[in-house]
């Protein structure tokens, strides 16, 4: 089983982590340099975690366990105005990225008030593309249940947020609800405040479990590391991508983010070791987002076969 | 302890969560935009039913405009007078007074913070901003960052020492307004 950790040392000598990891046969799914430090997301075996916790000790790097490394979710305001930004939503993104996953803000168009919050075919569309959402509401119960409606139609686990204490099981919708993060104009900086956002992560990784429990009882075809190593190899374009994360991983695909026309048949042609084309084994979408595209793996009671 | 002398805060229904928050949110924009000081008086009144937002003030006395003489000291020099400038935060306004009053052909700047000008006259009490009229403008500002933001229909009434504020979903009614003027006499009065 592949463990996801998350390395941060020096610049010095990191491609030996880089070395050692490959030679594992584990997966680097993200390389994040800031001036003399770097931040490695990787998936490692979790029988040779030993060998890697040994490098990093040399190297003064810190090893921790990232469990929402290889997921992408999206954290959802009512707009990208000045009322939720940027304490609340920010700080739950900067949060959420220090565990690992990849976040995506996204600020939907119509979704303030109480009586006149909408949202629309796109905007749910957009938000089904990630594994997981967090929904930021504000103090006001009477407002948080009244805006149910704004995620009754997302199929992923959607996580609420909000000032009031309300029991989950009053908001069936929902995946779960984390109360204590409702609007506020300042920082979360207060033990407490950090706690509610340490809660976020808790329920996120629950959430996340269940969907990988759920994709278990039919396994996708090839998982979606060994996918975003093969794009990357045979489709060296995608590295001169200006996105930050070239190759977004998903827990039942990859997005690549090169435009859908120009790409979608070198993608499709995308060959594996055991000589399968990605295109027989995996739906080639355009995303919502961008122009990008989207890499869904088929699970094997439609392929028939695992590799 | 609040800064103000009054400061309340009443949301209808079970929202005592909400009240308390707003008060926090409420104390953060004021003191972001550095207002705290200049509001005696705070009224607050929402009704998530409805749903509406009420903001009630009464501002401590008026703040002077800001004269030459405020930003720095004026002396008589050969030829004219000189000002020594100690708030470079409103240059621009003064020589922008300065070049109304005298011309631009009478105002010369020698150093960063010296400005001379050739006149008898001294500029002592020229006046180099309003202040009350930023001060208003910023207070605007703060209530349309307090009220939450689906409240899009406003209504602000501002005097000299008080303004009255509501933000709503719906149109505001003349009839929802003397509801609202009834609400915060009572919260006066409580």
């Amino acid at each position: 089983m592949l463990e996801p950790v998350m390395f941060t040392g020096g610049l010095y000598k990191h491609d030996l982590v880089l070395e050692l990891v490959e030679d594992l046969g584990g997966y680097i799914l993200q390389k994040n340099v800031t001036q003399t430090e770097i931040i490695l997301l990787l998936l490692v075996p979790s029988e040779d975690m030993n060998t890697l916790e040994i490098l990093s000790r040399e190297l003064r790097g810190e090893l921790v366990r990232a469990p929402l490394a290889g997921t992408e979710v999206a954290v959802v305001t009512p707009t990208l105005a000045i009322h939720h930004l940027p304490h609340v939503a920010c700080d739950i993104a900067e949060y959420l990225r220090r565990h690992g996953s990849k976040t995506n803000m996204i600020g939907m168009a119509r979704g303030v008030g109480r009586e006149i919050a909408q949202i629309n075919e796109y905007e749910t569309a957009l938000i089904n593309e990630h594994d997981a959402a967090v929904f930021i509401f504000g103090n006001f119960e009477d407002c948080i249940r009244k805006k149910e409606h704004l995620y009754r139609n997302i199929s992923v686990p959607v996580i609420v947020t909000g000032g009031p204490k309300i029991d989950a099981g009053e908001l069936p919708y929902a995946f779960g609800y984390v109360p204590s993060i409702g609007r506020m104009a300042h920082r979360t900086r207060k033990s407490t405040e950090i706690g509610s956002l340490d809660n976020i992560v808790e329920v996120m990784g629950r959430a996340l479990d269940q969907t990988r429990a759920a994709i278990a009882k039919d396994p996708l075809t090839t998982s979606p590391p060994r996918v975003m190593d093969a794009v990357r190899e045979q489709v060296p374009e995608v590295e001169f991508s200006y996105s930050p994360l070239p190759i977004a991983l998903n827990l039942n695909g990859v997005r690549v983010k090169l435009p859908y026309g120009l790409y979608k048949d070198r993608i499709a042609a995308v060959t594996f070791d055991e000589g399968v084309k990605l295109g027989e084994v995996a739906a080639i979408k355009p995303s919502r987002m961008k122009d990008y595209i989207l890499v869904r793996i088929l699970p094997s009671s439609e392929t028939g076969f695992v590799f | 302890m609040d800064p103000m002398e009054v400061f309340k805060i009443e949301v209808t229904g079970e929202e005592e969560f909400g009240a308390r928050k707003y008060r926090e949110i409420i104390m953060d924009i004021l003191q972001d935009l550095g207002l705290i000081r200049s509001i005696g008086r705070l009224y607050v009144y929402v009704d998530i039913a409805v749903p509406v937002f009420a903001v009630y003030g009464l501002l401590r006395s008026g703040i002077p405009p800001l004269t030459v003489k405020d930003v720095g000291d004026v002396m008589k020099v050969g030829g004219g007078h000189q000002i020594k400038i100690n708030d470079e935060e409103h240059m621009a306004d003064l020589l922008k007074a300065l070049w109304k009053r005298y011309g631009r052909e009478r105002v010369e700047q020698p150093a960063r913070d010296v400005v001379i000008i050739a006149s008898d006259t001294p500029p002592s009490d020229l006046m180099v901003t309003d202040m009350e009229a930023e001060f208003l403008q910023d207070l605007t500002d703060a209530l349309v960052r307090v009220a939450p933001e689906g409240f899009r229909n406003r209504r602000n009434v501002m005097t000299k020492d008080s303004f009255f504020f509501i933000a709503a979903e719906e149109s505001i009614k003349p009839e929802l307004i003397s509801e609202i003027e009834e609400k915060i006499r009572e919260m006066e009065n409580a």
